[in-house]
C-alpha cells in the first residue's frame, strides 16, 4: 500500500460523504429559520471538501494508472504497524473494561500491557508504576478536582 | 498600559499563580526533555487540570508548560542527540558536538540563556504590540471578521499542510466536525445521523488529545524497535567548560538579539512555527558569521541562534491569537481552546473585557522566564536523567493521562470513545499528509465564522454585494489569495528542487 492508494481511498470516501451532505435532506432537524439556514455552511464546507479531495485524489489516481515512480513521501512503511494494531486493541479493551472493572483495576493492566508492547522488561519498576500511577490519579482526581473515575461495577 | 502591567504583576505575585508557574515549568522541562514527547502533548495533558483553578493560574501554568517545553527539547538534543522537539534539531548539531567534547554544561547553559533571552524579548514585543493592534482590529465589524477568518483558514491551511490542497482539506475537515451537533445560532441539530450522543457535538478536549497527542504515542509504538539512546556523558575537568562566562554571553548577544527578532516576526505570522524560525535564524547566523565553518561542530553562536529564535516564537505566536482570534499553530490553537474553556474569548476585546486577566497573564509570561532560568539552571542534574528515561515508562502513562483528560471534560465514557475515534483519525491524517494543526484550527474557528457570517448577513440584508464593500475586507481577501498563491509557488519550487536532486542521484 502506498500513499497514492490511500489518497484515492480517502478522497473517494470524502467525496461520497460530501455528496451525501449536499444532497440528503433531513441532516438538520428543528431550530429556528434564519436567512442563512442551518445547512448552508455544512454544504459550503462539503463542496470545498469535494474540491480539495479531487485535487488530491486525481493526481494520485493518475500516478497509479501511469505507474509513475514513487516519491519518498509517497512510501508508507509497514514496519511496526502490527504494534499499532495491538495498541488500538488494548485501548479498545480498556474503554470496554473501564465501566465494568473500574479505573483502579483496568488501568494497571493497561499500563503493564503498553509497557510490555513498547519493549519494557524491567518488571519491578514497571509493576510499581502500573500500581502507583492509577492510585494517585484516581484519588487525586476524586479529592482535588472532584472527578469521579469509573469504579468496579460488580 | 504600564499601570495595567504593574497591576498584573501584583495579581500574579500570589501563591496560586506562582505555584502554577513552578509546576508548569517543571512539567514543561520534563516533557520537553523526553524525546518523542512535545510541548503540545504536555499542554494537552495538563489542560484538564486547569479547568478547576482560576483562569490566571490555569493559563499561566499552560504558558509555563509551553515555554519550558520548547526549552526542554534542547536538553535531549544536546545530551543524547535526540531532539525532544522538532525545533531543537539544529541545537542538537552544535550542542551534541559540544557535549561529546565534554562541554555539555556549556551547551546546556548557552541553550538556556539564549532561550530565556529570546523569550523575554518576544514577550516584551507581545506586551507592547498586542494592545495597539487590538485597537485597530476593534474597528472591524462582522463583515470584516468574516473575511479575516477566511484569511485565517486559507493562510493556516495553505502554510501548514504538506501541499496546499492537503492543508486546506485538513482545515475543512476540522470545520465540518465542528458543525456536528446543535447549532448555537439556530438550535437545529445537524449532521448527527440519528446518534443521540452527538447532539451536543464533539467535546473539544477528546478531539484535541486524539488528533494532536495520541498519534505521537502510536508513532512511538511503531518505532518501538528503534534502539533507545542512552545517556553517556563525558565531563571535562575544567570548570570553565561547564558554564558560559559573561564574555561568551556578550559575544553571542548580537546573534541572540537578531535571532530573537527573526523568531518574533516568524511567530507572529500564522502557520510557520518554531522550526521555520530556528532554520531561518540559524542560516542567517551562519551566513553573517566570521567562522561559518564552526557551525554544526559545536558553535555557541549556532546554539544561541537556534534556541533564541525558536523560543521567541512562544511569545509572538500569541499576537495574532490575542488580537485577531487567529491561532497561528497547533500550540496556540490549544491555548485558544484553554482561553475559551475559561470563558475568555481571545480577540481585540480581550484587552477591555478582561484587562486584569490579560495583563496578569503577560506578567506571568515574564515571571515564567525568570523561573525557567532558575529552575532549569539548578536542576541540570535532574533534567539530564529525565532525558534518558526509556519510552516504556512514559507512553503507558501518557495513554492513561489522555483517557483521564478526555473523561474529565464531561465525566463520560462517550468522550473516551470520541478520543479513540479521533486518535485513529489523527493518525490516519498523518499517514496521508493531512495536517492536524490545520484541522484543530478549523475546528476551533468554525463557530466564530458561522456567528460572524450570520451577523454580517443580517447587516447587509438581501444585498450580498455589500459583503464586498469593506476596504478592510478587500485587504483580507487579497491576503488570502496571496497566501494561497505564494504557498503553491513555494511548493512547486520545493518539488522542482526534489526532482532535480532525485535526477542528480
Amino acid at each position: 500500500m502506498t500513499r497514492r492508494h490511500l489518497d484515492v481511498i480517502l478522497c473517494s470516501v470524502l467525496i461520497v460523504a460530501g455528496v451525501l451532505i449536499l444532497t440528503l435532506d433531513g441532516l438538520a432537524q428543528g431550530g429556528v429559520e434564519t436567512q442563512l439556514g442551518s445547512m448552508l455552511m455544512p454544504r459550503v464546507v462539503a463542496s470545498l471538501i469535494i474540491l480539495f479531495s479531487l485535487m488530491i485524489g486525481l493526481p494520485s489516481l493518475r500516478g497509479i494508472l501511469q505507474d509513475r515512480p514513487l516519491l519518498p513521501t509517497e512510501l508508507i512503511e509497514a514496519e511496526g504497524l502490527d504494534g499499532v494494531v495491538i495498541y488500538i486493541a488494548i485501548f479498545t479493551a480498556y474503554w470496554w473494561a473501564l465501566p465494568i472493572l473500574g479505573f483502579l483495576v483496568a488501568t494497571p493492566a493497561v499500563i503493564l500491557a503498553v509497557a510490555v508492547l513498547l519493549g519494557g522488561r524491567s518488571w519491578m519498576p514497571i509493576l510499581a508504576m502500573s500500581l502507583i500511577t492509577p492510585t494517585i490519579i484516581f484519588y487525586g482526581c476524586r479529592e482535588l478536582i472532584r472527578v469521579y473515575l469509573p469504579e468496579w461495577s460488580f | 498600559m504600564f499601570s495595567n502591567i504593574f497591576q498584573g504583576f501584583a495579581t500574579v505575585m500570589s501563591a496560586g499563580p506562582l505555584l502554577g508557574i513552578v509546576l508548569g515549568v517543571c512539567v514543561g522541562i520534563v516533557f520537553g526533555a523526553i524525546p518523542g514527547i512535545s510541548a503540545i502533548m504536555a499542554i494537552a495533558i495538563i489542560l484538564p487540570l486547569t479547568f478547576y483553578v482560576d483562569p490566571i493560574v490555569g493559563i499561566t501554568m499552560l504558558l509555563a508548560v509551553y515555554k519550558a517545553g520548547i526549552y526542554g527539547g534542547s536538553i535531549s538534543a544536546i545530551l543524547i542527540n535526540t531532539p525532544g522537539a522538532a525545533a531543537s534539531f539544529l541545537t542538537s548539531l552544535d550542542g551534541h558536538a559540544l557535549a561529546r567534547s565534554g562541554k555539555a554544561g556549556k551547551a546546556l547553559c548557552m541553550s538556556l540563556y539564549a532561550s530565556v533571552t529570546g523569550e523575554m524579548l518576544a514577550t516584551l514585543v507581545l506586551i507592547f504590540v498586542a494592545a495597539p493592534i487590538s485597537l485597530i482590529s476593534l474597528q472591524a465589524g462582522p463583515i470584516e471578521k468574516v473575511w479575516l477568518l477566511v484569511f485565517a483558514f486559507t493562510v493556516v491551511g495553505s502554510m501548514t499542510g504538506e501541499s496546499v490542497p492537503r492543508g486546506l482539506l485538513s482545515c475543512c475537515l476540522g470545520m465540518m466536525f465542528a458543525m456536528v451537533g446543535m447549532s448555537s445560532l439556530t438550535g437545529a441539530v445537524r449532521l448527527t445521523f440519528g446518534i443521540p450522543d452527538l447532539m451536543s457535538g464533539f467535546t473539544f478536549l477528546p478531539v484535541l488529545i486524539g488528533v494532536l497527542v495520541m498519534p505521537e504515542v502510536i508513532d512511538a509504538v511503531r518505532r518501538r524497535k528503534t534502539p533507545h539512546q542512552d545517556l553517556v556523558l563525558k565531563v571535562s575537568d575544567d570548570p570553565a567548560d561547564s558554564r558560559v562566562s559573561l564574555r561568551e554571553y556578550r559575544s553571542v548577544l548580537g546573534t541572540i538579539i537578531k535571532s530573537s527578532g527573526i523568531g518574533t516576526v516568524i511567530g507572529a505570522l500564522p502557520g510557520l512555527g518554531s522550526s521555520a524560525a530556528a532554520f531561518l535564524a540559524y542560516g542567517e547566523a551562519k551566513r553573517s558569521s566570521k567562522n561559518p565553518e564552526e557551525f554544526g561542530k559545536g558553535s555557541l553562536h549556532g546554539i544561541a541562534a537556534a534556541e533564541s529564535s525558536n523560543n521567541a516564537v512562544c511569545g509572538s505566536s500569541m499576537i495574532p491569537m490575542l488580537t485577531l482570534s487567529i491561532p497561528g499553530d497547533d500550540v496556540t490553537a490549544l491555548l485558544m481552546g484553554a482561553f475559551l474553556i475559561h470563558g475568555i474569548t481571545p480577540g481585540p476585546t480581550i484587552f477591555y473585557e478582561h484587562t486584569d486577566v490579560i495583563y496578569a497573564i503577560f506578567a506571568g509570561f515574564l515571571l515564567v522566564d525568570l523561573f525557567l532560568l532558575v529552575i532549569a539552571r539548578f536542576g541540570f542534574p535532574l533534567w539530564m536523567r529525565v532525558a534518558s528515561v526509556p519510552p516504556y515508562f512514559i507512553f503507558p502513562c501518557v495513554t492513561v493521562f489522555a483517557v483521564v483528560g478526555a473523561f474529565t471534560a464531561n465525566q463520560s465514557l462517550s468522550d473516551v470513545m470520541i478520543l479513540m475515534v479521533f486518535t485513529l483519525l489523527g493518525y490516519g491524517m498523518r499517514l496521508v499528509g493531512l495536517n492536524p494543526a490545520a484541522f484543530i484550527i478549523g475546528f476551533i474557528l468554525m463557530p466564530l465564522l458561522e456567528q460572524n457570517l450570520d451577523q454580517a448577513v443580517s447587516i447587509v440584508g438581501g444585498d450580498y454585494l455589500r459583503m464586498l464593500a469593506s476596504p478592510i475586507g478587500w485587504i483580507f481577501i487579497g491576503l488570502s489569495v496571496l497566501s494561497v498563491v505564494s504557498a503553491i509557488r513555494s511548493n512547486r519550487r520545493g518539488r522542482r528542487k526534489a526532482a532535480a536532486l532525485a535526477a542528480a542521484e
